[in-house]
């Protein structure tokens, strides 16, 4: 799986394409938890940008949860945007939907974290 | 193409074999590629289950997957050698707690559970069986295989 970086202010949008299976897992644990530490210093805010995910299973979640607990206690916005059909479906089942926050696409999530945001 | 089998040792590098393995079938049988996401996962979650749960020390378990097109949907039967375990006796996390007091893990039974259409356990001799299946809308191919409103499997 491909992680890329975009800085937007002080919002960091981590972009993962591809499979985030068991064998993936790891490695974009170590991407986000490099997004959340920040270039110097850590961002206000954190949005993973799904549009090119295209798979996530049980190994996944488990990512996204420990990465939101993570910044909710460093004090950085945590959300998710533009799932496919897909991966909305295995968030709302497993009731992830309701424990982290996640938008429609990135416009929206940029205008509920971004700058105007504290 | 009705069916298709594969047998592999049970050790998490062996995900992406059985991953293509599952793609290849779901294009051969020219079965909608949106579809094939929860089977991928089902796959994925029970086999990573016997690669953590199955082996005892100095073994490795063998696991065999077949899936069969069958009347409407697809049957996934995943069997392995290792120790007897059944994964639907665990308990369902709860999936209202908050984001304190969700658990980590606990998750992949549960999704191939609520993904899945039926999925049954069963114990054969030394083997754990668990099969799984889903109906499949709108083929692509337009099979003769897939009619609706026949039942079967």
């Amino acid at each position: 799986m491909n992680v890329t970086f975009e800085t937007l202010a002080r919002t960091t949008l981590v972009i993962p394409q591809g499979r985030l299976d068991f064998g993936a897992a790891d490695g974009f644990q170590k991407r986000i938890e490099e997004g959340l530490a920040g270039a110097g210093s850590a961002p206000a805010a954190l949005i993973v940008d799904c549009s090119a995910l295209d798979y996530v299973s049980s190994a996944g979640l488990r990512v996204f949860l420990t990465s939101a607990r993570a910044a909710q206690r460093a004090g950085i916005a945590f959300a998710l945007c533009a799932l496919q059909p897909a991966v909305r479906e295995v968030f709302d089942v497993s009731g992830f939907s309701r424990i982290i926050t996640v938008y429609a696409d990135r416009a929206t999530a940029l205008a509920h974290t971004g700058p105007t945001r504290e | 193409m009705n069916e298709r089998r594969t047998c592999v040792p049970a050790d998490a590098a062996q995900l992406p074999v059985l991953t293509q393995f599952l793609q290849e079938f779901w294009s051969a049988a020219s079965l909608p590629p949106a579809q094939a996401m929860n089977f991928e996962l089902a796959l994925e979650e029970v086999f990573m289950n016997v690669v953590s749960h199955g082996s005892s020390p100095g073994t490795v378990p063998r696991v065999e997957v077949s899936l069969l097109l069958a009347d409407g949907g697809v049957m996934m039967s995943i069997e392995d050698d290792g120790a007897a375990f059944n994964p639907l006796t665990l308990p369902e996390p709860d999936i209202q707690a908050k984001i304190d007091e969700r658990r980590v893990g606990g998750l992949g039974v549960f999704l191939v559970r609520k993904l899945m259409d039926a999925v049954s356990y069963q114990r054969n001799g030394s083997r754990n069986q668990l099969r799984m299946s889903k109906h499949i809308e709108e083929p692509l191919g337009g099979s003769a295989h897939m009619s609706p409103g026949s039942s079967g499997m």
